[in-house]
């Protein structure tokens, strides 16, 4: 029972559900709960296949309202729990990651978006950035990694644990169905052994000791009676989360300092952008890639940069606009124009972006 | 970027072109080299035309999915049609001589395209089951991306607790792995 998961670090070719499901052994995660929606599946048929091992626990729910609020209740309870789902399923997880958002409660949302609207593919997406981003009736109060690559799935969905569980905030991992059902090789390691400290989760409700006698009542909220005390509230997550913003932003850019063009991408398609921008830049192109890995808190400070040091942007992804909306948002007064290769629910290759870019410069 | 052999494995549902690729990629994984793997896949259960993709590099690959690949395996009819979006001028087009009808709609556009008797040889020669392993041997002879040791290594990975149980079984895949090396040689 008390044997590690992983011993070392070992070189591996999986399948990204089953990366997520490794990663959550990692990270110490005491309990999943789920329902079944495609394309994350295998998240749950691996986590069940192996958690028990290690004396892991698994709760099916009745839908993904239930997976969210039972994730809830794992949390308050001081357990590492986390929940996965995509599509349809993410519209319902924003009921309760809504709640967690308002009540300060560390949960983990894995996400391999699929088609959409509604039930649309089961395949491949990024039309969830949106929801993901700002979804729920609240002010986005949330932490959303956009993953690239099956060691980025390892890597940011242990991060994804510590993030929750210091800051507070839901945190989000933004996968695909071409991320969930590709399997391409990467590292797992054991975190600790690498020197990631994992931070301890420790229970919110029913906490040791006697209120009014040895400890402070721990009253968490989601209802207010005034407008003026909402307010407050909401105003105060507005200020903590600017402020803890800078420690969780994180993007990654190549080639942009003398770029002509930047190609903006997130997620599996930066991938594309990627060997789009090496392959010109070797036929003497002046291209530059920028790529937010945080969509949420978005790396503002650096985009503004890249922007106003280019002459053009090319906002590129599976979707129609959600990525190019908060590009737009967050570099509102610069001048840069912005071309857009928008592919909802389809997969970009770097051949079409190279094609683009061409017909750009 | 260093050369990519892209791959697109198509047949119905059944006919093993997922586990071809998923096989293939393992191969090329312990050879060590970069392999994505990809299926396609749909609302459906089973039925439908499957397509596997696949990519193996000397160097870290972009994108899961390519507008166009080196070879094109098209196992059935319906696979031919869906298949034609991945040719071009670059293509060899590789199909099943069983296949009824399909002449008129084999790819123009292909730089080379040929039919192997993979279905019937594995009726007559070897046996039904090992049908998609002719058709890894005619990949791998097609396309050079993993060697014979390597594509028995990862069958042995795959299959051996099968082979475990019947000696005998691991044997045909090996011969039906040389069947279609041979196949695709003398379509060459």
């Amino acid at each position: 029972m008390t044997e590690k998961p992983i011993q070392g670090e070992r070189k591996m070719f999986l399948t990204g559900n089953e990366v997520v499901a490794w990663a959550a052994l990692a990270a110490k995660v005491d309990i999943m709960y789920g329902y079944p929606i495609t394309p994350q599946n295998e998240i749950m048929h691996y986590w069940t296949r192996m958690a028990p091992k290690y004396g892991k626990k698994f709760l099916q729910t009745e839908d993904e309202l239930s997976a969210g609020f039972t994730t809830i209740g794992g949390v308050l309870a001081g357990k590492k729990a986390f929940t996965a789902t995509a599509g349809p399923g993410n519209t319902l997880m924003q009921e309760p990651i809504s709640m967690a958002e308002m009540m300060r409660i560390p949960t983990v949302v894995v996400i391999q978006q699929r088609g959409g609207p509604s039930t649309a593919t089961v395949i491949y997406s990024q039309q969830e950035v949106t929801m993901t981003t700002y979804g729920g009736n609240g002010e986005g109060f949330r932490v959303v990694y956009s993953t690239a690559t099956h060691q980025e799935l390892f890597d940011y969905t242990i991060k994804a644990f510590n993030t929750a569980w210091k800051y507070r905030f839901p945190t989000f991992v933004l996968g695909d169905g071409y991320q969930a059902k590709m399997r391409e090789s990467l590292h797992i390691y054991d975190p600790e052994e690498k020197g990631i400290k994992l931070v301890e989760p420790t229970p919110t409700l029913s906490r040791p000791g006697q209120i009014g006698v040895n400890r402070e009542p721990n009253h968490i909220r989601n209802t207010y009676n005034t407008e003026e005390e909402l307010y407050q509230i909401v105003m105060g997550y507005a200020k903590e989360y600017a402020e803890i913003s800078p420690e969780i932003i994180e993007f990654q850019e190549q080639d942009v300092d003398d770029a002509e063009i930047v190609i903006v991408s997130h997620g599996v398609v930066s991938r594309a952008a990627l060997a789009a921008t090496q392959e010109l830049r070797k036929a003497g192109y002046k291209v530059g890639y920028f790529r937010p890995i945080t969509l949420r808190p978005f790396p503002t400070e650096r985009m503004r940069a890249v922007a106003a040091n280019t002459k053009k942007l090319l906002v590129v992804e599976s979707a129609l606009g959600q990525l190019n909306k908060l590009v737009l948002n967050e570099i509102y007064g610069l001048t840069t124009p912005i071309e857009t290769l928008l592919k909802p629910g389809v997969g970009v290759t770097s051949e079409e972006i190279v094609t683009r870019i061409k017909s750009l410069l | 970027m260093g050369k990519t052999a892209k791959i697109a494995l198509a047949g119905e549902g059944g006919q093993g072109v997922q586990s071809v690729a998923e096989i293939l990629a393992e191969a090329a994984y312990e050879e060590g080299r970069e392999a994505i793997y990809i299926p396609n896949f749909g609302v459906e259960q089973r039925g439908g035309v499957s397509i596997a993709y696949l990519q193996i590099s000397d160097q870290p690959i972009g994108s899961p999915k390519f507008q166009k690949a080196d070879i094109v395996v098209a196992l059935s009819d319906r696979a031919v049609i869906r298949t034609q979006r991945y040719v071009d001028e670059r293509t060899t087009f590789v199909y099943d001589t069983s296949i009824e009808g399909v002449e008129e709609h084999l790819p123009k556009n292909a730089g080379r395209v040929f039919g192997i008797p993979a279905i019937e040889v594995s009726k007559t020669e070897l046996h039904p089951r090992v049908f998609n392993i002719i058709i890894m041997g005619a990949v791998i002879r097609a396309t050079e991306v993993v060697t014979l040791d390597e594509a028995k290594t990862a069958i042995e990975k795959k299959l051996g607790y099968k082979f475990d149980e019947n000696p005998k079984l691991r044997e045909m895949n090996y011969q039906a792995l040389e069947a279609g090396i041979a196949l695709v040689e003398k379509a060459l």
